[in-house]
């Protein structure tokens, strides 16, 4: 058994480690707070200039080819600097994915290039809706084929990155007479088609940097060869791809809870009560020691997740695992960090505030823990 | 035009040293390494003079000296833009002084005929900023150190130094020359993610550090120890205005309490 990293891995995670501390880390907290939109993108193109916007895509598409591992450790490393910046990063990479796996040659060689090089901002997932959320087998939004192009209606909420993503991945109902899930597709939409509106931006806990709107489909027609993978079988095209997806959330959990324990735990060395460190106090220690168990945990099973990934193997059971309980372990992490400092934890002076606030989204989307827990289960039983 | 650099992998230096056993530098379990700071400069200067020769082929050579934990160092530093790697295998390295690692890189740098050479003005850990120096005595070349600015022109070196008191000073010297760089000089670029992994396939050559030098230490580390910690306050006197901004500095130095 190898737990080592290759040098690969490990000079990508320096890297992002590095790029994080200097470019991203002294922005995060004004960007929280509002700052400048155009400061966010910035940092977006200059982490595309380095490859990061598609780590595990072909070189021959633009990519770094670098696997899910270096993915899932540059995610890591990009959340404990601001998890805005990498949540729009994993899902670029999502996104990105789900093109290389199911999408034609031409949609691989007309988006992926322009993903990864950063000529697209960003890119987008579009499946939630208001009333399809944990029930994602429930979306509305309808595709009709007219002639050579189809046309798309009705609306999604929660998208990432609306306002600046350059193609949006839209699942859409395209037969209506199917089984509950096995008549929906995936198009691939452009930024600025003709009937598509993005909506009202959410202002959210968390995250705050990072775009969140509503889409509007009204009679938007895109071309026939929109459609990414096979008609009626959009789940199953990007199945593999939210797999991903779930190890890069758990991922980006991973880097706001040791960021949010790292900050806590050098607080306790110089904060005195009653005359001592409070780091000498064992209550303050226990918090120290479970958390710290808990996120390295968590580490191990997104590493694992991620080599089987990387490798080729089953990793639906080990991915929905990850990303549960990476993202419960932060959540249970940044809770301590704020005991830790207490009073001004609670303040926006200090930057644990904010991590538990950007940690808390982590349990819901990406598929909430409680449906994380069903494909747990489901992928268990199955084999009884 | 041929050109070395010359790179050390370096610990963080944000980590708890302990003494090894035989109380002579620092052991190296659990530490995490990294390219020295100063070699990144050298690294980023010596990328640039190759991107500028443009129609004249230069071959660019990263050598470190050590362990085969150094190969990180090397391949980073390929990833940044070197063409090919030299890793003079040595798992005593750390043990051994400036004049026994200027010799090991010597014996090699001989046979090769590099026009210029590039190295860090000194290495974060040992900090004898002796290596470049003697490795130009040992190769007869020149040598400028501590470069904050640095050109080629018609087989000119000329180089800005930083001296004492903000002062600086220009120096011209031929080639070849050995030219040790310091804080200032550049802003080390970040490799991107497709050359890390294209770094993969360039050829790292692997030589016996025993089959170079066998030259003998000729000042030899007889103690290191961490001094005893003094429990003294610190008393500031003067103006109320200069002390705030003093004791805001060292707020800012000493604790974590304004970071974030």
């Amino acid at each position: 058994m190898n737990f080592e990293l290759t040098e690969e891995q490990k000079i990508i995670q320096a890297t992002a480690r590095e790029f994080a501390e200097k470019e991203l880390a002294p922005a995060a907290a004004d960007l929280d707070r509002g700052g400048d939109r155009k400061i966010f993108l910035g940092n977006l193109a200059k982490l595309a200039e380095l490859g990061f916007m598609g780590l595990g895509i072909k070189a021959d598409y633009g990519g770094a080819e670098a696997g899910s591992v270096a993915l899932s450790l540059a995610i890591t490393e990009i959340a404990r600097a601001c998890a805005s910046t990498a949540v729009t990063l994993a899902v670029n990479n999502l996104v990105a994915e789900i093109i290389q796996a199911a999408g034609s040659e031409d949609q691989k060689k007309k988006y992926l290039r322009d993903i990864c090089s950063g000529a697209y901002p960003a890119a987008s997932l579009a499946l939630t809706e208001p009333c399809a959320g944990s029930d994602s087998a429930a979306v509305a939004v309808t595709a009709v084929r007219d002639g050579e192009e189809w046309v798309l209606n009705g609306s999604k909420i929660f998208i990432t990155s609306a306002p600046y993503a350059g193609v949006f991945a839209v699942f859409a109902l395209t037969d209506k007479t199917a089984l509950k899930g096995k008549g929906i597709s995936c198009f691939l939409v452009e930024a600025g088609a003709k009937g598509l509106t993005i909506g009202k931006e959410e202002h959210k806990m968390g995250q705050r940097a990072s775009a969140t709107n509503e889409l509007s489909f009204d009679n938007c027609r895109i071309p026939a060869d929109a459609l990414l993978g096979k008609l009626n079988s959009g789940f199953t095209s990007a199945a593999e791809g939210l797999a991903g997806g779930r190890i890069n959330i758990g991922s980006l959990a991973l880097g706001i809870g040791l960021a949010a324990m790292d900050y806590a735990a050098a607080y306790s060395a110089e904060r005195a009560q009653f005359g001592k460190k409070i780091s000498s106090f064992e209550a303050i220690q226990w918090m120290i020691a479970d958390s710290y168990t808990e996120l390295e945990a968590a580490r191990l099973l997104l590493m694992s997740a991620a080599a089987k990934r990387e490798t080729g193997k089953s990793h639906m059971k080990e991915a929905a695992m990850g990303k549960m309980f990476a993202t419960e372990a932060a959540n249970r992490a940044c809770y301590n960090a704020v005991q830790i400092l207490g009073g001004y934890g609670y303040t926006d002076q200090y930057p644990v505030e904010r991590y538990a606030r950007d940690a808390r989204v982590t349990t819901i989307y990406e598929g909430t823990n409680e449906i994380q827990r069903l494909i747990i289960a489901r992928e268990i039983l199955k084999s009884i | 035009m041929k050109i070395l650099v010359c790179i050390k992998q370096i610990p963080d230096m944000a980590s708890k040293f302990k003494p090894n056993a035989a109380n002579t530098w620092f052991t190296e379990t659990d530490l995490a390494f990294r390219m020295n700071e100063y070699d990144e400069y050298a690294v980023e200067e010596a990328i640039k003079l190759k991107e500028k020769q443009g129609a004249d082929p230069s071959d660019l050579v990263v050598l470190s000296v050590g362990p085969a934990r150094v190969v990180e160092a090397l391949k980073k530093a390929l990833a940044m833009g070197c063409d090919r790697g030299v890793h003079i295998h040595d798992d005593e390295s750390n043990l051994k002084d400036p004049w026994q690692i200027a010799s090991l890189i010597a014996a090699y740098a001989k046979k090769e005929n590099f026009d210029i050479i590039f190295t860090g003005m000194q290495s974060q850990d040992r900090g004898s900023g002796q290596v470049g120096v003697t490795l130009a005595g040992d190769l007869g070349c020149s040598c400028v150190t501590t470069a904050i600015n640095f050109s080629l022109e018609a087989g000119v070196v000329t180089a800005k130094r930083e001296l004492e008191g903000g002062a600086k000073g220009v120096v011209k010297l031929k080639l070849p020359a050995v030219v040790t760089c310091q804080l200032g000089l550049n802003t080390p670029r970040y490799p991107t993610l497709p050359n890390i992994m294209k770094a993969r396939k360039k050829e790292i050559a692997v030589l016996k550090a025993a089959e170079l030098s066998a030259e003998g230490p000729r000042a030899v580390t007889e103690k290191f120890y961490h001094p005893v910690k003094k429990g003294t306050g610190l008393v500031l006197e003067g103006e109320p205005a200069a002390l705030a901004v003093k004791v805001l500095e060292l707020i800012k130095e000493k604790t974590t309490v304004l970071r974030g």
